[in-house]
């Protein structure tokens, strides 16, 4: 029997995606790239984008149709707003939370498809109180409410990783920002914090296969330990064990964070990436604006004070790392005046690189209940505004590496030419002359040659010529 | 499978301020909160949820909140035909407008609201009545006052816009030109958009910096 799962949204829906094949798996389904050869469909919704919902009904009402054919069993998970999760119980087989995972062999199991898992025997009585407890919790799912529950559970599974040397490790689920663009905190639910000896459990698993590039996910990482009440260590205390257990590993690797919340970034978090070598020399520091009445309005919980003595400790503390940020333009209300703000901070902070978004509503957040009153026209105007302001900055970041030798991590081949790409420890795309595909998940040297704006290229050298120069 | 621990609130009464505005009041169900902090409602069994800011005391047995009904609103339209004895779905406290507990009793608080955006400060100062706090409420209307005599008289100050009477005619805008903040002041804001980024820039604009300002926009 076949599976097929479509994925949709951002890096957790991925990451989460890792851990639903092993499930589905252990039921004796086989994955296949073809969904219509599927006996078992599902999708890793995404409520936060219109387009994606768009996507999950389109995909549903097919499958709905299919089902006319052949036997077909559909389920929906992953980020759903309550609404949606209402509609979605009349059109799929299967709605579950994410954190309830290690039921769906069960809930397949109660939609009479017979697999090797399923096979064991339960009597009626027993089909029935599930069915009405399932009932139940779907409501309360419905509702948005304890989405997090069985998060525990979930974080228990071994993921299947989709790469050999790069994977990412949760750490943190949810959020309680209510930042009022985006509804996230309705679809997640509220921030729960995986134990920290199991994340340094899949973290050594990691290292010790030699993976070389390790994301920690979550919607506010830096937050990590907060709801825990002192039960559980805080986010720059979980650093510190990885870097302590990456000293004594001896290998090389590279720890990454995202995303981090200004309002929780303290200095410790920075003195501690500062201090261990395989914690990343890279941060990711959504900014969203550089106007403080924006940043009220956004509900951001930072001001811009708050943000330049970030900066401002990064730059003196790890004067190498590199620094990326999300910026937002054409928010609810922004003036001309409020995005020269922005502007200003792209100047004064230099950025490595920005993820710029011209805003759209987000069904479910508070500003959807707020006038979309940017034009679509301005709205394009400053993103490509700040788009080369940041072409800027990054292209001379980029001119300063040329010369100068790095270790890059090789991720695969390019896909046209016969060429190799990479990224730097500080993410920075490089693009190398070689077809050896061997080089493919190790760190190597590269000598830079040349650089764009948002990318470099360069040399592969080998040891003795390093030792020579 | 884990027992479901219930979020639903029974309505305990409605107390009518005005026409449009009202209080609910509901059970506490021993949920714990901080002052300034808010939740997120709305009818059980429907999916549509909004933020109001809890206005009863962190020593009430119940939770309230203070409600506009808004023209073609929904929520704020639902909750006004709410009956005591229906069930609300509730989820939170969230948010972090409130006081740090090393400011409570060393600061110097003004709080300025427009509208229902007083609510978090009826649970603030009746929470911490000792703190030192001036409030300032901007509505159109005198009947707008809501529950005044909640605070004490020398602390609160009603700028009513469109009617004499209250204790300052204006804007809260033209009450903070006239009587300039100190720097020190912690000033929380609440309530219209608006009024928030007027009061912002009058206070930056007498030397308030950043820090001391904190805000919490409702629409
Ligand atoms: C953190 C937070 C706390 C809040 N606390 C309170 C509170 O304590 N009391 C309270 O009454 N409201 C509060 N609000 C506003 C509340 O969440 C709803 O937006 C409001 O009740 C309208 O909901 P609705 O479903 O009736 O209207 P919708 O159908 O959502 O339509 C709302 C429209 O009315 C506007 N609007 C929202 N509030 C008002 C208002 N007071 N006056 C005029 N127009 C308005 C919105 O911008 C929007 O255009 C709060 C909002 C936030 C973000
Ligand atoms: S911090 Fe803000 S933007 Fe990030 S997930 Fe939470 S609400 Fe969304």
């Amino acid at each position: 029997m076949k599976y097929h799962i479509i994925t949709l949204g951002c890096q957790m829906n991925l990451s989460d995606t890792g851990r639903t094949k092993p499930v589905i798996e252990s039921m004796g389904y086989e994955w296949t790239d073809n969904e219509d050869e599927a006996q078992l469909v599902g999708i890793l919704a995404c409520s936060v984008r219109q387009k994606a919902i768009d996507k999950v009904y389109a995909r549903i009402h097919k499958w709905n149709r299919a089902k006319n054919q052949r036997n077909l069993l559909t389920f929906v998970t992953g980020c759903i707003l309550p609404a949606d999760r209402e509609k979605f119980l009349k059109l799929f087989d299967i709605v579950f939370p994410m954190s309830e995972l290690q039921e769906l062999p069960e809930m397949i199991r109660q939609n009479g498809i017979v697999t090797p898992v399923s096979l064991k025997v339960v009597n009626q009585q027993e089909d029935l109180v599930f069915r009405n407890e399932r009932v139940e919790q779907l409501k309360r799912s419905a509702a948005g409410l304890k989405l997090n529950e069985h998060m525990s559970d979930f974080w228990h599974i071994n993921p299947a990783y989709e790469s050999k040397f790069e994977a990412f490790v949760p750490i943190q689920n949810g959020c309680d920002k209510f930042c009022t663009f985006c509804a996230v905190p309705y679809t997640r639910g509220r921030e729960v914090s995986r134990p920290s000896t199991e994340i340094l459990e899949e973290v050594k698993n990691l290292v010790e296969q030699d993976y070389k590039s390790i994301t920690l996910l979550g919607q506010n990482v830096n937050s990590y330990g907060l709801d825990k009440k002192g039960e559980e260590v805080s986010f720059p205390e979980l650093l510190r064990l990885i870097g302590k257990m990456g000293k004594a590993s001896g290998k090389e690797f590279w720890v990454y964070f995202t995303s981090p919340h200004p309002r929780d970034m303290t200095d410790e978090v920075i003195e501690v990436v500062a201090q261990y070598d395989c914690l990343a020399k890279q941060i990711h520091l959504p900014g969203q604006s550089g106007d403080d009445k924006v940043l009220i309005r956004m509900n951001r919980k930072h001001n811009m004070e708050k943000y330049r003595h970030i900066v401002h400790t990064i730059r003196k503390l790890i004067p190498r790392a590199t620094l990326f940020t999300d910026i937002i333009v054409g928010f609810t209300g922004e003036t001309d005046e409020q995005f020269e703000n922005t502007r200003r901070i792209m100047e004064e902070f230099k950025y490595n690189m920005a993820y710029i978004a011209q805003y759209s509503v987000r069904p479910g957040a508070t500003s959807s209940r707020w006038d979309d009153d940017v034009p679509k026209e301005v709205k394009k105007q400053r993103y490509h505004t700040l788009t080369e302001d940041l072409m800027k900055t990054s292209h001379e970041h980029n001119k300063a590496m040329v010369g100068k030798t790095y270790r890059v991590l090789v991720r695969g081949k390019e896909r046209k030419g016969e060429f190799l790409s990479g990224l730097t420890e500080g993410r920075i795309n490089v693009r190398i002359p070689s077809t050896d595909m061997s080089l493919v998940g190790q760190i190597v040297d590269i000598k830079i040659n040349s650089a764009t704006e948002f990318s470099l290229a360069g040399d592969l050298i080998n040891q003795t010529e390093l030792q020579s120069a | 499978m884990e027992t479901i621990t219930h979020n639903k609130y029974t309505v305990k009464k409605i107390r009518e301020l005005t026409k449009s505005t009202y209080v609910v009041r509901m059970e506490r169900n021993g949920m714990a909160f901080i002052p300034g902090q808010n939740l997120n409602l709305g009818l059980a069994g429907d999916t549509e949820k909004r933020d109001y800011s809890i206005y009863s005391r962190k020593k009430d047995d119940y939770l309230e909140i203070l409600v506009k009904e808004v023209e073609d609103g929904l929520v704020s339209k639902q909750l006004k035909r709410i009956n005591p004895g229906d069930a609300l779905e509730v989820d939170g406290p969230f948010g972090f407008f409130t006081l740090k507990e090393e400011h409570l009793y060393s600061k110097k608080f003004l709080f300025i609201s427009s509208g229902t955006g007083i609510a978090p400060f009826h649970s603030i100062t009746g929470s911490f009545p000792e703190i030192d706090f001036t409030l300032l409420h901007g509505v159109r209307y005198l009947d707008e006052t809501y529950e005044k005599h909640d605070y004490p008289d020398d602390r609160y100050i009603s700028c009513i816009s469109q009617e004499a009477g209250g204790d300052f005619h204006g804007r809260v805008t033209d009450y903070i030109k006239q009587h300039p903040v100190d720097k020190d002041t912690l000033c929380y804001l609440c309530g219209n958009v608006n009024m928030i980024y007027d009061v912002f820039d009058i206070l930056k604009e007498q030397g308030v910096p950043s820090e001391n300002l904190h805000a919490e926009v409702y629409f």
